[in-house]
């Protein structure tokens, strides 16, 4: 297990809730990512645990997907906290413009937030009274930010890099460019030579050449098979949804084909298939990958 | 967090446990992985 200096905990969870990065200062007290809403009571709970009685100063998100800033309400509500939030995406949040954040697209949860602070790539931070760089990771989210520390060298990478593959890559979705920025953002991490990388989700680790491998043979794969792409984004988009709900109904996985926009975006550009279609192959996918369950007419998360 | 068993009710581990886990050696993650197997022995899931 690679060591983390004494300033640096890693709340990990589960993949509903991303990790959370606790930087505990002797002056200050930073937060990066917050997890999913549903979770936003344990993330206090947690964190004030893991401050032991100290305030938390100031949450940085790496980029504002719902299972990265749904817990800011919360904090914000606990600790009065400032919020610092990628560049790109503050007139977004200051306009709380649901169809350009990625909550209405995708049917997930994510209170309203204000913020303090924007973070712009090549942008200096202290946290955890350690130095660290803000570096554009566009690809899975085009104005996400990976967290450098060279002192140390310890990369908090959101979903750019995990020790098996890397987020969903949104942008293609949607009709726009994202495998090209996947990989600058992949190449862009390999010129960091970093001891540590703490993913998004899944524990920390030190065998980063490994993964970036496994990275760029995942990326290579999906930009040649865009339907590829589409099916593994609507599979985990299925099971977001399950994590959250934990039992849906047959019925209502068929609605949620017909209805949640990225899902009938995304079956009507690249998988040309009803609703009940993707439903029945999302239900016999997930099911066949143990995980999900079927009780009768319910799938259950597994 | 259950408010009866004080467990997340995703993983089964404590407060203190979610924590302590990014720091924690091998030894303690299995010790309360056993534990997790026992927790889930007592827990009704529906």
């Amino acid at each position: 297990m690679p060591t983390l200096p004494p300033s640096v905990r890693v709340l990990e969870r589960g993949w509903l809730s991303s990790n959370s990065v606790l930087l505990i200062g002797a002056d200050a007290t930073a937060l990066v990512d917050t997890g999913y809403a549903t979770h936003a009571a344990q993330t206090v709970d947690l964190v004030r645990h893991a401050l032991a009685g100290r305030a938390l100063d100031r949450i940085v998100n790496t980029h504002l997907h719902s299972d990265h800033c749904g817990g800011n309400a919360a904090l914000h509500a606990a600790y009065g906290c400032r919020i610092a939030i990628p560049a790109a995406d503050c007139a977004t949040v200051a306009a709380w413009d649901e169809d350009a954040l990625s909550f209405r697209a995708t049917a997930q949860q994510c209170p309203r937030f204000a913020f303090d602070e924007s973070v712009a790539p090549g942008q200096r931070l202290c946290l955890g009274d350690l130095d660290w760089q803000a570096l554009a990771a566009p690809g899975h989210d085009p104005h996400a930010l990976l967290l450098w520390c060279e002192g140390e060298g310890i990369l908090i990478s959101g979903d750019a890099l995990w020790h098996n593959g890397f987020g969903v890559v949104f942008p293609e979705l949607v009709g726009e460019p994202g495998f090209d920025d996947v990989r600058a953002t992949l190449d862009l991490i390999a010129t960091l030579d970093a001891r540590v990388v703490i993913p998004g989700h899944g524990a920390p680790f030190a065998d980063v050449a490994d993964a970036l491998q496994r990275a760029y043979g995942r990326l290579d794969m999906l930009a040649a098979d865009p339907i590829r792409n589409a099916q593994n984004a609507v599979k985990v988009l299925m099971k977001f949804l399950l994590l959250e709900r934990r039992r849906i109904p047959l019925a209502d996985v068929d609605l949620l084909c017909a209805t949640v926009p990225l899902l009938v975006r995304v079956r009507e550009r690249f998988l040309n298939s009803t609703s009940a279609e993707l439903a029945a192959w999302l239900v016999q996918g997930l099911v066949g990958v143990g995980a999900a369950r079927l009780d009768g007419d319910v799938l259950v998360d597994a | 967090m259950s408010p009866v068993t004080g467990l997340c009710e995703g993983c089964l581990r404590t407060i203190d446990e979610i924590v302590a886990w990014s720091r924690a050696d091998d030894d303690y993650k299995r010790a309360v992985w056993g534990e997790i197997r026992r927790r889930e022995e007592q827990i009704p899931f529906d």
